[in-house]
């Protein structure tokens, strides 16, 4: 077991790296959300899904032959980013307008949303699975659950060094993630947006004393949220280059570990939360082996509820700097 | 009249807070209302800014009905509001709450927060310390320079001397009197009723969301009733 460990420590450094990337910007949307309205939006989950599927559309579009590497496959790369991050960004929109808006208005118990949080996950789920695949991919209904693939990369490897090896895709995906999550960060800082959703997370009925129009503000945060999620897709895809109607469940339950991990509401928390849970987990597959992968993950979601509800790093977007 | 609350009834579900309460601020006074705990001061002071519903009655601002409007878009037509609690953003630093209070506003804001650092210097000293571990007192002008950045035509002050110590007391109130000497309209919502008649022009009393006495603020300093609810036995001219 420690054996395996030793040997297999740098690609699983590296493989946990890009999972935790992912992980990471999933968290975001889950944690700003929270830090605004208090709410685990458990369809975030088919936000990601939906942006999955956008960047399997554009692959499709481009119909590419044979397999891109180096500048080619960043343009492409930055080209998914794009789209998923739109269309996952106005998908989250409508989400919240359509779902929890009218719920919102009506003053409802924060279990009611969260209720109606999870009806629009299993619906667009099944809209995907029996109606949109289906009919996009020309397949019969019943084979709408299938896993789909869009196969675009070539696997390089970038660099090595002994046993040490990144391969670009890789270093791809931690490089973007972390880009994303500075840009991100500095814009709830420094932007008078980003101090409008940071005073609406801390006190919502004192920011529009402030003049803070807060179903602009809960806009913005989905739209934001949304958009991370379709980056994360965008690079999902790069990693591993197929997707199905359900492949938001389990990362969408690791990604919400990982807010959890940082500590919730806590911008900050999402990526180091997602790095941590990324080394965890493939750590962990390494000693017990790839079978205990999920089990690991979860087992550090119970053991960080049960001895620091509040995550590593604790402060949430309420009281944080950022 | 610049703010005109004609009859309103406010209810926190079946229950009413308010019932049936007219007040007027003309522009370039200070009034103030005092009244027991529970009187309803608060929820005035809501429901002008539009944090609560109005049941009947409606509020005319700048001679337009803002009944309906949303919160939000009455801080932009000039009602500035410093909360009961002060409402400092506890994770924001003393500038970046400041500036939360030119939100509705557009433009470059360096020289109102120059002007806020003026009227209150101890601000300066702190301005990238965290608004959540200021002092009390501390929080207190930081909640009132806040309000003044969205320039309002009227100020609503909530319990401004709420928790402070006496010589902070009358800092707050000079600051108040020198608020409005600069032209800003002044409603001040006060359990230290003793200072709030000395400072202010009119007064209305409130009791169980209704009104029981408005009269010139000198006037109610000398008014048995009033000097038995709320100046206590002692109180001295
Ligand atoms: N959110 C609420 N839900 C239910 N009842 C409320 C709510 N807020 C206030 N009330 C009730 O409305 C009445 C008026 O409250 P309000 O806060 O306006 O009083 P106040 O005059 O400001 O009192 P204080 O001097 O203690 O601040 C009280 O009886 C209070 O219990
Ligand atoms: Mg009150």
């Amino acid at each position: 077991m420690l054996h395996d460990f030793i040997v297999q420590f740098w690609p699983s450094t590296t493989d946990g790296l890009a999972l935790g990337s992912i992980y990471a910007l999933i968290a975001l949307g889950y944690t700003m959300v929270y830090g605004v309205l208090r709410l685990i939006n458990f369809a975030h989950s088919e936000i990601f899904m939906i942006g999955t599927f956008a960047s399997l559309g554009v692959i499709n579009l481009m119909g590419i032959s044979t397999p891109l590497g180096g500048i080619a496959l960043v343009g492409t790369l930055a080209l998914l980013i794009v789209v998923s991050g739109t269309v996952s960004g106005a998908s989250a929109v409508a989400l919240e307008y359509i779902a929890y808006r009218p719920l919102r208005r009506k003053g409802a118990s924060r279990l009611a949303a969260l209720i109606s949080a999870i009806g629009a996950s299993l619906f667009l789920q099944q809209l995907f699975a029996r109606i949109l695949i289906p009919w996009w991919f020309g397949l019969p209904k019943e084979k709408g659950a299938l896993p789909i693939q869009g196969r675009f990369v070539q696997r390089e490897d970038l660099l090595t060094l002994g046993s040490f090896v990144i391969r670009s895709d890789k270093l791809i995906i931690l490089v973007a993630a972390v880009v994303m999550m500075v840009v991100l960060d500095q814009f709830v800082v420094r932007t008078k947006l980003g101090r409008g959703i940071r005073a609406t997370a801390q006190d919502p009925e004192t920011a529009v004393l402030m003049g803070v129009n807060i179903d602009r503000i809960v806009s913005a945060t989905f739209a934001i949220g949304g958009a991370m999620a379709g980056v994360a897709a965008a690079l999902y895809m790069l990693r591993f280059e197929e997707t199905n109607y359900f492949v938001g469940f389990l990362l969408g339950i690791k990604a919400f570990t990982a807010a959890v991990l940082g500590g919730i509401g806590n911008l900050r928390g999402a990526l180091v939360g997602g790095l941590a849970l990324g080394l965890i987990e493939m750590y962990g597959a390494s000693i017990f082996g790839t079978q205990w992968q999920n089990v690991v993950a979860f087992v550090v979601l119970v053991l960080v509820l049960m001895f620091r509800p509040t995550g590593i790093l604790g402060e949430s977007l309420q009281k944080a700097r950022a | 009249m610049l703010l005109e609350i004609n009859d309103i009834h406010v209810h926190y579900g079946k229950i009413a807070a308010l019932k049936g309460v007219s007040v007027e601020v003309d522009e370039g006074e200070i009034v103030t209302l005092i009244g027991a705990n529970g009187a309803g001061k608060t929820t005035i002071l809501k429901t002008i800014s539009g944090l609560r519903p109005l049941s009947t009655g409606r509020i005319l601002f700048d001679g337009r009905d803002i009944s309906s409007m949303p919160g939000h878009k009455r801080v932009l037509a000039g009602i500035g509001q410093a909360p009961e609690g002060r409402g400092i953003f506890p994770g924001m630093t003393v500038t970046d709450n400041l500036l939360m209070g030119a939100y509705a506003r557009k433009g470059d804001f360096s020289k109102d927060l120059q002007e806020a650092f003026d009227l209150f210097p101890r601000l300066a000293e702190r301005k990238d310390q965290m608004g959540g571990t200021m002092s009390g007192g501390e929080q207190q002008m930081l909640a009132i320079g806040r309000a003044l950045m969205a320039k309002p035509k009227v100020l609503l002050l909530d319990e401004p001397s709420m928790g402070l110590a006496p010589m902070l007391v009358q800092q707050i109130f000079s600051i108040i009197e020198e608020i409005n000497r600069r032209g800003t309209t002044v409603l001040l919502v006060e359990q230290n009723a003793n200072q709030a008649l000395r400072l202010a022009h009119r007064a209305y009393v409130l009791e169980t969301g209704s009104i029981v006495k408005s009269a010139p603020a000198r006037e109610l300093l000398d008014d048995p009733q009033v000097r038995a609810a709320y100046l206590g036995a002692g109180a001295t001219d």
